[in-house]
């Protein structure tokens, strides 16, 4: 049975529908990237997941399932009950994701004080050992400052302390690494994947870099314009891409084992704004083999284990 | 933090602190100090100048036409001044601080409801709001606070409800919304703290204006009613004869100028430190 499972989810603003058809699931312990580029919708998937979405949008169809809780349903009550117990989450600031005026030991221990887990000295002491463990060196005296008196990799260090103290069973993580040095960024991730696999935490990362999928996913589920276009294991997916987008997406990584061949590859165009979606598939206009059939909408097919929406997959000479 | 030497031009600079803080501690300890009691009257000692004698006793100020000592009164009235002054701001500004966080943090048809409220207060005169509460509830000390509460709220209320508004998109509070921190403990414990200077700028200002609106009701004989000193009855009173004894206007008027001047810097130096808050 999947700790989180989204089916069809649709979120939508009054006159506008911004992600329609996100279908995707993550099981107990397992790392599961959603990549796509800036505007595809994955952010607010994750935001939903939280029952944290914005001013005027909402959820307008599917079932976000966490056990057996709709949470598209879930009351108020219910969703303070799971948010920083049972699902936690990572923004992609550290330092503005943090209470300036607030000192990183109190914050840190916020979820235990919150959720009325330990008394506010107790949850004090395990925030220390927590900042311990993300390998804050001498936490007693850095927890006593503000977030303003740390670097920003100290910054998320903190905020991966503060969200796995309370032992979550699913991690959100909402581009964690893009704000940080790229010798930060290796640390950060090596870090979380040795927390949660140590206590068995799911992660649902969301990125655009594919570097850091490949760091650490066992799982991709690659999105865009509001839906997902494939999904399957991570070496599936660098090996053996179906979608076009997929394909391109990860040619665009330059590689450090081939001689460069010139400039590097962009997807040419932009992402359509949810306003300019065609009908049909909404890669057609910069995609390399549109038909005629990509005028109607693609569903999800292939194998129970790697799926993708495409009527000409990569590799398919029709 | 470390300990600065002494100097002399330093501590002149924060007069306006200075005078505020011995009239705060002249009205804590008006019972020890005054040279007579305010209400006592001495017929034969009606309407004399500053420096006036009478068996062994100096009234400094004078005496009014009563032949009460206006020192003792001017004192005695720093009390009512400042008690005033603080606990209707204390009062407005917990009401506004509230409803302008709440506005601001709920949005939605609390914030519709709330914003239009606080736009209806503020087209009220103040002045005509007063004279129409006191009419009903009758003049006197907590009815001028709850008075000068009801007409300034509003002021709390806009800047609170701004800065809310400003800090409420920020990650830190979204992050602490993702750590199922119920909205009060978010309003509470992450934006308060964040949002309180601006509003300690304004609550400075505010805390002048209290005091010239509290003389200004007792002038008009809708404050605290006599005998009971206060600076606006005080010059009220005097105001019959102030072509023949000055001081019993004068020296409250003076009072009041320093008092409402002193807040008013204080609340500038604030508004430099903190940065906007008017």
């Amino acid at each position: 049975m999947s700790l989180l499972t989204i089916q069809d989810l649709a979120i939508r603003t009054n006159d506008l529908s911004l992600v329609d058809g996100v279908t995707l699931d993550v099981q107990k312990g397992e790392v599961v990237a959603l990549v796509g580029e800036s505007g595809s919708g994955k952010s607010l998937t994750a935001m939903s997941v939280m029952g944290l979405l914005g001013d005027g949008l909402f959820v307008d169809g599917g079932t976000i399932k966490f056990d057996d809780t709709d949470l598209t349903q879930a009351s108020s009550t219910t969703l303070n009950r799971l948010r920083g117990n049972e699902i936690a989450m990572i923004f992609q600031e550290p330092v503005s994701s943090l209470n300036p005026l607030l000192s990183v030991g109190a914050q840190v221990a916020e979820s235990l004080v919150v959720h009325g887990r330990a008394s506010p000295a107790q949850a004090y002491t395990k925030a220390i050992e927590m900042l311990r463990q993300v390998g804050i060196p001498e936490p007693e005296s850095r927890a006593r400052q503000l977030p303003s008196e740390l670097s920003g990799g100290m910054c998320q260090r903190v905020m991966i302390a503060a969200a796995l103290i309370s032992n979550p069973r699913l991690l959100i993580a909402d581009e964690p690494t893009t704000a940080l040095d790229v010798t930060i960024q290796a640390q950060i991730l090596d870090l979380m994947k040795d927390l949660t696999a140590r206590s068995d935490t799911a992660i649902l990362l969301i990125t655009h870099d594919m570097g850091v999928v490949a760091e650490l996913a066992d799982r991709v589920c690659v999105m865009y314009g509001g839906s997902v276009v494939e999904q399957g294991p991570v070496d599936d997916i660098f090996e053996a891409p179906h979608h076009p987008y997929t394909q391109m997406l990860l040619k665009t990584l330059p590689r450090l084992d081939e001689p460069p061949k010139g400039a590097l590859f962009a997807i040419p165009g932009n992402v359509p704004s949810p306003k300019d979606w065609p009908n049909g598939c909404r890669f057609q206009s910069r995609c390399d083999r549109p038909s005629d059939r990509c005028q109607t909408r693609p569903l999800l097919q292939g194998s129970e284990t790697h799926r993708f929406a495409c009527f000409h997959p990569v590799g398919d000479a029709s | 933090m470390t300990l600065k030497r002494f100097s002399l031009s330093g501590f002149l600079s924060l007069w306006p602190a200075w005078i505020l803080l011995s009239l705060v501690v002249a009205a804590l300890f008006a019972p020890a100090i005054v040279p007579f009691d305010p209400d006592r009257q001495n017929l034969l000692a009606r309407l004399k100048p500053p420096g006036f004698e009478s068996r062994g006793a100096a009234y400094f100020l004078g005496s009014d036409e009563l032949g009460r000592d206006v020192l003792s009164r001017l004192i005695y009235g720093a009390r009512i001044s400042l008690a005033v002054a603080a606990l209707s701001v204390i009062l407005s500004g917990a009401v506004g601080i509230l409803v302008g966080m709440a506005a601001g943090y709920l949005r939605g048809w609390s914030e519709t409801i709330l914003m239009r409220l606080v736009d209806i207060f503020l087209s009220i005169p103040a002045i005509l709001l007063a004279i129409i509460t006191v009419a009903v509830l009758g003049p006197g000390f907590i009815n001028v606070i709850l008075v000068l509460a009801l007409t300034r709220w509003p002021r709390y209320a806009r800047v609170a409800y701004g800065q809310t508004l400003a800090i409420a998109d920020r990650p830190f509070v979204q992050l602490a919304r993702a750590m199922g921190s119920s909205p009060w403990r978010v309003l509470a414990i992450h934006i308060l703290p964040n949002i309180i200077g601006p509003l300690m700028v304004v609550a400075t200002l505010e805390f002048g204006l209290m005091v010239l609106f509290e003389a200004g009701l007792s002038f008009l004989g809708l404050g605290v009613q006599p005998p009971t000193a206060s600076w606006g009855s005080m010059m009220s009173s005097g105001r019959n004869y102030i072509a023949t004894a000055w001081w019993i206007t004068m020296f409250p008027g003076i009072a009041l100028f320093l008092l409402v001047l002193s807040a008013n810097l204080i609340g500038d130096r604030f508004s430099d430190h903190i940065g906007d808050g008017k």
